[in-house]
């Protein structure tokens, strides 16, 4: 090989590998990180990416250059050397990649086994999915249930998984860390928020017809603030004034997502209006308390029209504690009639 | 083949007219054979459910199975003549000389009937494969639109999870794998200097079944309830148990799909280890055949085991057993597992075969030797046997024992060297060379730079943190297209451009086949390459909604793919005006050495005239005097010897 073929096979892979690493920094790839594993996981990524980039550059330059100076003539009809192999070459294609994926194999278990080890004092907190909701409980706190992930900062957390029905997949992008949920296993996932700030709980295995509607909010807030909510909301829910428990029931359990309630301040558009529940509850021909609590406990025994049937999970009844249920049935009769 | 003349002999001199019509084998026949063996499964399902004083009497689910998707499509066969041969010979009818008037094709008539010449069924599969790469097309296009803004514009969830099952399942069983089974079905008899392929009959059938699959997956569309709608994973529960009766279409058009696959496969390494030409001996093999003879390994032991997911994921449906039900003592991480030890050797039953087409025109192209032959060859061997021990790299997140993610990771990294071996050997075997640009050699380097953007991307995978974070979401569909688009599909075009003269006896289009590549190149990074971005930044996959802030890229992927469903109007126009009107092919227009380009274009009815003595390297490029091998006067031998063999 010629001198000059080197240099220039170089300068076109500096320039491929500049083009791409520009590409690679220019762009948004990844969100800023809200815990540590996200950090870790960050990493990883951009220490296999500049391998990356660095084999790409080698092949494109390459490439471009063989396009360049091997084009045949259009009359050329003569054939290249026959050159059938180099066994210098061949051991290094197969030792070079060999040693750079055991390198990044090795970083990856490192960074996998630090993003596993559970720090000091963990909260623990019970993720229950179902077709299309999360619930997070908290059983260190009176299994206080909540439809938001409220989480206190820098304190190592460890979520424990069930799923009602079919296959979830629990993710935060500013997190990093994904667990799917498995009916029948309680896999866990290990997190530790570091920033401030509201994200997005996102399914991310397609678990039916409303799988894109599956979404919640994760709250990373500060040790003292957790400690408050916590307070707050476990006075709310057993607040003896029905009015006041009802409605944190309603909050907690998610009802807002789908459903409108303007009392509650809810808007959603999946299920029923249940601003209108009275009108419902006569065209069932149901007594309007009886018509509420049957349809939180068995919503497919009477489904209104114009509403698809097997959307709302079955599992309220089971999932709310009775005082709560009641509450709640007392909170929607009372404003579910505008 | 001697079916079709049995019945012509036999049957058709002593009835005329419309008897005739009715009792030969094709199109007619096999109508009313799917429905009286439709009515027999539905007979048989209706009198079970009597006898076992079941209710309610007529169960649509049991009877569309039984039905419609066992029974029928097996009258099908039987109409159209894939089994004539063998149950004659099984009811002990005379047997019958061969005559070989099944053999061949004189009229395009000849390509919609069971036809046992190894070039006709080649080509059977391109057409079909092409049909559903359309209507698969098709598919995603409709997904891109409703994607192209947030909320819900044109199709309801239902709609949109089947669009896109329905999008995979057919590009995957019915574009991807069979249509290199259909370049393979033309090019490794010739390649290996045989007259035909082991099997024929087997060949005929295989080919046969294709249709059945590809039709089944399409019309679930239609069925009560909607599509498939749990992707082309189909994983439990949700495909199970929570789903419509379209899952049950989709299970069994896995089995009509899977069967031809492995009755090809079992096909290709009778004939590639039985039939090779006197001199080809393993090492003196082109690499075509080496691809295809390890795909074929890897489709034989892989494949029983996505038969076996779906059979069990639809008795769980169909008939409530609990094999996946977590509520009855089921275990639905076991689905996964028995599907990945099929379908990530799949990924390599879809790249295997593209490889050995990228050694054909790269070496051709280059007019140099391939470089590191051996190297080359055990490369392949190398990916086979790895291939099997990666699978649960697609379960990092699964909740399955996490001990076992390190050692897959390893594994799964370990791969990249064999893949990074033959792309290196590829670059060397362009260097120095005397490289001419014709379309399929476009198509190469246009592989040769995607699937190097799919393979990096599949090591940043393999890296468990990595894959924690992307999993499930468009980082995964930018992945996947790269490798089966970037990777399959180049490969395919480069390959039918490439063998188009041979099988046609036309050439293309050279000028439309550059605008052709031009335009799916650019196409292709356009609607590919920013769903990474999507994906590390958030976005899931299998979405028919999505948070606004994602909107912007997403219009622009939906543009960008219009684009490139666009270019493959082009592809067509190119392939059918060529084939009608393109210029007469020489034997030889690329002055290649494998055998296929001994003989005429197209070849004859038999391939080889004379037996081709193989006495060298298939890429002996720059040899002086180096042949592949010679046409010796061969021994007379009479047609019955030849179809025998």
């Amino acid at each position: 090989m010629r001198r000059g073929s080197i240099a220039s096979l170089l300068g076109i892979g500096v320039v491929a590998g500049g083009i791409a690493a520009a590409v690679a920094v220019a762009l948004p790839w990844l969100p800023t990180p809200a815990s540590r594993e996200a950090s870790r996981i960050d990493f990883e990524f951009w220490f296999v990416i500049i391998i990356c980039i660095v084999i790409f550059a080698i092949v494109v330059a390459a490439i471009l250059y063989s396009v360049v100076v091997f084009r045949a003539a259009p009359d050329d009809d003569s054939d290249g050397p026959p050159i059938h192999g180099h066994t210098g070459l061949e051991i290094a294609w197969t030792i070079v990649p060999t040693l750079l994926v055991t390198a990044i194999g090795i970083s990856s278990a490192i960074v996998l086994s630090n993003d596993d080890a559970l720090g000091k004092n963990v909260l623990h907190i019970n993720v229950i999915a179902q077709q299309f909701a999360w619930t997070f409980s908290y059983p260190d706190s009176k299994n206080l249930t909540s439809a938001t992930l409220m989480l206190p900062k820098d304190r190592s957390v460890l979520l424990t998984f069930t799923s009602k029905d079919v296959i979830h997949s629990f993710w935060v992008p500013e997190f990093g860390q994904k667990q799917d949920t498995v009916p029948g296993l309680h896999p866990t996932l290990h997190i530790t928020p570091d920033r401030l700030g509201t994200f997005p709980v996102i399914c991310t295995e397609l678990c039916g017809l409303g799988h894109a509607t599956m979404r919640s909010t994760a709250v990373v807030m500060t040790p003292a603030a957790f400690d408050k909510w916590i307070a707050s909301q476990t006075k709310a829910v057993t607040s003896p004034n029905a009015g006041q428990a009802g409605a944190a029931v309603f909050k907690n359990n998610g009802c807002g997502a789908c459903h409108t309630l303007t009392a509650a301040g809810a808007a959603g558009k999946v299920g029923p209006d249940l601003d209108k529940l009275t009108t419902y509850a006569k065209q069932a021909k149901q007594p309007l308390a009886a018509f509420v609590r049957s349809s939180i406990v068995n919503p497919n025994a009477y489904v209104q029209a114009g509403y698809p049937k097997n959307v709302m999970p079955g599992t309220f009844g089971t999932s709310i504690p009775k005082q709560q249920l009641d509450a709640l049935v007392t909170y929607l009769t009372t404003n579910g009639s505008k | 083949m001697t079916a079709t003349t049995f019945d012509e002999h036999h049957l058709a001199p002593r009835h005329g007219g419309v008897w005739r019509l009715l009792f030969r084998p094709g199109f007619v026949r096999a109508a009313w054979m799917f429905c009286l063996f439709g009515a027999i499964g539905f007979g048989i399902v209706v009198a079970f459910r009597w006898w076992g004083g079941w209710q309610p009497l007529f169960k649509m689910e049991d009877i569309t199975l039984v039905s419609l998707l066992v029974a029928g499509p097996l009258g099908f066969l039987a109409g159209i003549g894939a089994f004539d041969y063998w149950v004659y010979y099984a009811l002990g009818f005379p047997t019958r000389e061969e005559d070989h008037s099944g053999h061949g094709a004189k009229s395009w008539r000849d390509y919609f009937r069971v036809n046992t010449d190894h070039k006709v069924i080649g080509v059977q599969y391109l057409v079909t494969t092409m049909f559903f790469f359309i209507v698969g097309g098709f598919l995603a296009l409709m997904v891109r639109a409703e994607l192209a803004k947030p909320g819900m514009q044109f199709v309801d969830t239902q709609t949109f999870n089947g669009l896109f099952s329905v999008h995979a399942s057919l590009m995957i069983f019915l574009f991807v794998i069979p249509a290199f089974a259909g370049l393979a079905n033309f090019v490794v008899p010739l390649m290996l200097g045989a007259p035909d392929m082991a099997f024929p009959r087997l060949n005929a059938l295989s080919f046969w079944l294709l249709p059945i699959a590809g039709i089944m997956m399409l019309s679930s569309f239609v069925v009560p309830g909607g599509a498939f709608a749990c992707g082309w994973t189909g994983y439990v529960p949700l495909c199970s148990t929570h789903e419509p009766l379209g899952a049950v279409f989709f299970n069994q058009g896995v089995q009509w799909a899977g069967a031809s696959s492995i009755m090809t496969a079992l096909n290709f390494l009778v004939t590639i280890i039985t039939m090779r030409a006197p001199g080809m001996t393993f090492w003196r093999m082109p690499l075509l055949v080496w691809a295809n003879f390890t795909t074929s390994l890897l489709v034989v032991i892989a494949t029983p085991f996505i038969a076996g997911s779906q059979f069990f994921s639809m008795f769980d449906h169909v008939m409530h057993t609990a094999f996946f039900d977590p509520n009855n003592g089921g275990y639905p991480l076991g689905y996964q597992h028995i599907f990945w030890f099929y379908s990530h050797p799949a990924v390599y039953i879809m790249m295997l075969p593209g490889f050995g087409i990228m050694s054909e025109v790269i070496s051709v192209f280059s007019r140099k030797p391939i470089f590191g032959y051996r190297l080359m060859a055990l490369s392949l061997m190398a990916i086979v046997v790895l291939g099997f021990s990666v699978w649960a790299h697609h379960m990092f997140v699964s909740g399955m024992a996490s001990w076992l993610r390190v050692p897959m990771m390893i594994t799964t990294l370990l791969i990249a060297v064999p893949t990074g071996i033959k792309i290196f050997s590829w670059l060397a075997t362009m260097w120095e060379g005397k490289l001419h640009f014709n379309t399929p050699m476009l198509f190469a380097l246009g592989f040769l730079s995607m699937f190097v953007i799919g393979g990096l991307s599949g090591v940043m995978l393999g890296a468990v943190p990595i894959d924690i974070h992307v999993s499930d979401t468009y980082f995964i569909v930018a992945h996947i297209h790269y490798v089966l688009f970037g990777g399959s599909v180049f490969t395919i075009f480069a390959g039918m451009y490439y063998w188009f003269p041979k099988i046609t006896g036309h050439m293309y289009d050279e000028r439309l086949g550059k605008l052709h590549f031009w335009l799916t190149f650019v196409g292709f990074n356009l609607t590919f390459f920013p769903m990474h971005i999507l994906g590390t930044e958030g976005m899931p996959r299998r979405v028919a909604d999505y948070a606004p802030k994602f909107a912007g890229l997403n219009m622009f992927i939906s543009l960008a793919s219009f684009g490139l469903g666009a270019s493959v109007l082009v592809f067509l126009y190119n392939m059918i005006t060529s084939w009608r009107n393109g210029p007469i092919a020489p034997s030889n227009p690329w002055r290649a050495m494998t055998l296929e380009w001994l003989v005429t274009s197209p070849p004859p009815v038999f391939n080889f005239d004379q037996i081709p003595q193989v006495v060298g390297s298939p890429y002996e490029y720059g040899v002086p005097g180096a042949q592949h091998a010679i046409l010796a006067p061969a021994p007379t031998r009479t047609v019955e010897e030849v179809g025998a063999s």
